[in-house]
């Protein structure tokens, strides 16, 4: 009995201990990203201010961007989610919205607003997707095509708009995101920059809620009142935008959101486009566009533009968060999985050794010994090994070193482009990052626990989860 | 039990590590907290400041532009720090918006401002981007001669970009090959869109003057670099001269498909030579091994355009095997004939159906914008005039 006690005892310290040390790693790491990012803010700062003196919409050499527009029952808001993309600043553009078999009225509120007219002729490509029933082309707008099909998911109507299209470039939306009028022009900077090299870049997704949008575009900004919506926001800050600008730096972008990238179609189509089997297919792209690029031993980039921004409703109820979140956790578990041949592989470069390495640490493994940690708490209490320095240690550490992160990714922004420009919603922001470690951090390792669950059995049970389609009131 | 910890060789009471940790946290907390409620309160104060005197100084500086005398000395010299640099950033705005006249009244504000002197001195700056934030300036104001005076010398391609838009602009090339030079000389690695354009603008004046320089320059050049430059070649008219193509025929065997692509479209210039237009020549890269030189090259026959070109292009269609490279030639051939060949496989036929059909949707919509008289968001997305020659949408995967 004595030594059971024991062995628990020696069990709880030695775990103790690798939490701890498990958190001082990644924080350190964590805390290295920021400050890169910091310098790669300086020079995108720099950058957005110098304005090249030249008329740039009578250059010839824009590449063309085709958007893709995945619409899934979209009835209510496609007609004008379409109408603002229509209008977007560019010199050169093709929409393409694919209607993903919906069972609504989509594609009617598309044939009758558009004045759209059924191309006659058979698609003369082969087209990795479900059946496409039609394809249709405006009357009106030159620019617009549309693709109708059986329901195969998002990856299926984004491989079939990425086949169609004709533009050299093309840029997946989707079609609940309000993206910024200019935000192409941002967007395809690293293309114009490095027009022959660079393969993918992807913009920063800010939350919508709260703040006032007419026609298509965001007129106010301002910070969600309470709430998910408001830790959302200080999420979004710190893992989007300062923790990318720092992998950025270190030419380790691994993760371009689905929401607003935009890719090299050639390139997306020479590894097959997007893979139907996995539910965070924006993680899965790039990575695989990385092992492709690196395999072919071609010179690339992979960019992030801190500037351009497309803005997306957050869920605000923690059911749909949940729900969010696990299926993100259930997706990225997945494409690691998948790309494992990458991890530790020197001949991936940085990416190999280290970004993705500590990726999966981080962001697979960290929630999951975190979760660990809390439940470690109390037991060591029941055994009367909680002593006011172990859990000073354990507190400190977890809390202090987040918040510290947290306030990075809001000084970051006040430093840098300051969208949300008064003080007062900075102040609200850095209370946020405060509030968001007690409570909702602690539920978000709940959440990675159940998605780790819900992969496990998910596997089984694949076939029937991968023609849901996709809900846009979700996510 | 964990009163003590120890670490190589060095015993600290945990109770110590614990105080100096907090201690450090908490200090860098504050810190960045103060940093950056202070940093946001300094922003806001100062955007409300630049916003109060905005209105006032635009309509005082629009009211210059258009009078006799703007008596801007008189002005500038009542403003604030503040007002100036606001002033700074409407002087920017409105010299890329206005032309002509109105541009030579912003331009004397510019020298008031004192703005042509700051930017000579700038050009000496360590950082890139002060040196770009000088020479886009020079280049809005109208004033190579700074460049001169301060015996500035681009290094990067941005300043090679920056320095012969400038002189290009201003009319201070000696020629267009000095402009050529300028950019090429001694580059090896890629430029932006900019320095793309601005090679093009020159070499417009003198594609001979381009072709020259490929030709002794090529071989040290980045494959960005060269397929660049092959296709700003695609874009610089048909008035190609230049009796050596060398460099421009070698890039056709390049290994890299997508140097031989570009180098395709690039031949699109010079359809007028006998010997690029021998059968032997073409039968070789209609059958090259990559689909992507071979629809370039349907497009540089589409360009070409005459009879003997469009036989060509509908007889290698005939024999396409690849899906892709079939659609970007079937859409280039359907702007040239209405006529599809006699004898065909069924793959042609959807491909050539396929294609008519979005022609004509094309062309449906000019007409409806004709009609309607408004200017469609779409105009660039119907072709590029250049020497009279519209170029299709094949032109665009070019870039």
């Amino acid at each position: 009995m004595h030594s059971a006690t024991h062995l628990v005892l020696i069990t709880l310290v030695g775990f103790g201990s690798f939490v701890i040390g498990y958190y001082l790693l990644i924080n350190a790491y964590y805390l290295g990203i920021h400050i890169l990012a910091l310098f790669e803010l300086d020079e995108n700062v720099k950058e957005s201010k110098w304005d090249p003196p030249f008329r740039e919409f009578s250059s010839p050499f824009y590449p063309g961007i085709g958007i893709v527009v995945p619409a899934y029952n979209e009835a209510a808001t496609i007609v004008e989610s379409i109408q603002s993309m229509l209008s977007l600043n560019y010199p050169e553009l093709e929409i393409v919205v694919v209607n993903d078999g919906s069972t609504d009225e989509t594609l009617q509120e598309l044939i009758e607003n558009f004045e759209l007219k059924p191309v006659s002729a058979d698609i003369p490509v082969e087209v990795p997707a479900e059946e496409i029933h039609g394809v249709y082309r405006s009357t009106r707008y030159e620019e617009l095509l549309v693709i109708d099909k059986e329901n195969g998911g998002k990856s299926d109507a984004l491989n079939a708009g990425v086949w169609l299209t004709d533009m050299p470039l093309f840029c997946a939306v989707d079609s609940d995101t309000i993206i910024d009028r200019d935000a192409l022009l941002q967007l395809v900077k690293p293309f114009l920059e490095r027009p022959k090299t660079a393969v993918a870049s992807g913009g920063v997704i800010r939350v919508a809620n709260s703040c006032s949008i007419s026609d298509g575009i965001v007129k106010s900004v301002s910070l969600p009142k309470t709430g998910l919506p408001g830790l959302q926001v200080m999420e979004y800050l710190r893992a989007f935008y300062s923790g990318r600008l720092g992998l950025n730096r270190i030419k380790g972008l691994i993760l371009i959101s689905g929401a607003f990238g935009l890719f090299q179609t050639e390139a997306v189509r020479a590894i097959d486009g997007y893979r139907h089997d996995t539910i965070t297919e924006d993680f899965d792209i790039v990575v695989r566009l990385h092992r492709h690029l690196v395999d072919e031993g071609r010179e690339y980039t992979v960019d992030f533009i801190p500037e351009p921004v497309a803005w997306t409703e957050v869920p605000s109820t923690r059911r749909v968060l949940g729900r969010q979140r696990r299926r993100w956790y259930r997706g990225m578990v997945e494409t690691v999985i998948t790309n494992r041949g990458m991890l530790f592989n020197p001949k991936y470069g940085r990416v190999g050794t280290l970004v993705f390495p500590f990726f999966v640490a981080a962001e697979m493994f960290g929630p999951l010994i975190e979760g660990l940690g809390y439940l470690i708490l109390p037991l060591a209490w029941y055994f009367g090994i909680l002593n006011v320095e172990f859990f000073l240690i354990f507190f400190f550490l977890t809390t202090g070193l987040g918040v510290f992160l947290s306030w990075f990714g809001v000084f970051s922004e006040v430093w840098s482009f300051n969208r949300y420009d008064s003080p007062w919603q900075i102040f609200r922001l850095l209370w946020y990052g405060i509030l968001e470690n007690f409570g909702y951090r602690q539920w978000k390792t709940v959440v990675a626990w159940q998605g780790l669950v819900e992969y496990l059995k998910g596997v089984d049970t694949w076939g029937a989860m991968e023609r849901t389609g996709f809900d846009s009131g979700d996510e | 039990m964990l009163q003590v910890v120890s670490a190589f060789g060095y015993s600290v009471r945990l109770i110590v590590l614990v105080v100096v940790l907090a201690l450090v946290i908490g200090l860098a907390l504050a810190v960045l907290f103060w940093l950056t409620v202070g940093l946001s309160v300094y922003r806001s104060v100062q955007d409300t400041r630049q916003e109060r005197v905005r209105d006032d100084l635009q309509s005082r500086l629009l009211d210059g532009v258009f009078s006799e005398d703007p008596e801007w000395d008189s002005w500038v010299q009542t403003l604030s720090g503040v007002e100036r640099d606001v002033l700074e950033d409407l002087l920017d705005e409105y010299l890329r918006e206005l032309d002509g006249e109105n541009v030579a009244r912003l331009q004397e504000l510019g020298d008031t401002l004192g703005i042509p002197d700051r930017s000579k001195q700038r050009l000496g700056a360590s950082g890139e981007y002060k040196r770009l934030y000088a020479l886009t300036w020079l280049a809005l104001l109208g004033r190579p001669e700074k460049i001169h005076e301060a015996d500035f010398t681009p290094e990067t391609p941005r300043e090679r970009a920056s320095v012969a838009r400038l002189r290009y602009e201003t009319d201070d090339l000696d020629s267009p090959a000095e402009g050529v030079s300028v950019m090429l000389n001694g580059a090896t690695s890629q430029f932006s869109i900019f320095g793309q354009d601005t090679l093009y603008r020159i070499a417009t004046d003198d594609p001979a003057a381009l072709f020259r320089e490929a030709q002794e320059q090529y071989q040290s050049w980045s494959q960005p670099l060269l397929v660049q430059v092959l296709s700003v070649c695609q874009h610089i008219g048909t008035n190609v001269t230049t009796e050596d193509l060398s460099w421009l025929v070698g890039a056709l065997e390049h290994d890299v498909p997508a140097v031989r692509a570009a180098a395709a479209r690039a031949l699109g210039n010079v359809g007028w030579r006998q010997d690029i237009r021998s059968e032997p020549f073409l039968t070789r890269l209609v059958q090259d091994p990559s689909p992507e030189v071979r629809g370039a090259t349907y497009e540089m026959l589409a360009r070409w355009g005459d009879q003997q070109a469009v036989e060509t292009l509908s007889a290698a269609l005939v024999d396409e095997e690849d899906d892709r490279a079939r659609l970007v030639g079937m859409d280039a051939l359907v702007t040239r004939t209405d006529s599809a060949p006699a004898d065909h496989p069924a793959e042609f036929d959807a491909t050539w159906q396929w294609s008519r059909e979005h022609a004509e949707f094309d062309d449906t919509v000019h007409r409806f914008d004709d009609r309607s008289g408004e200017s469609s968001d779409s105009q660039s997305a119907s072709g590029f005039l250049f020497d009279g020659v519209v170029h299709e949408d094949g032109d665009q995967k070019a870039s």
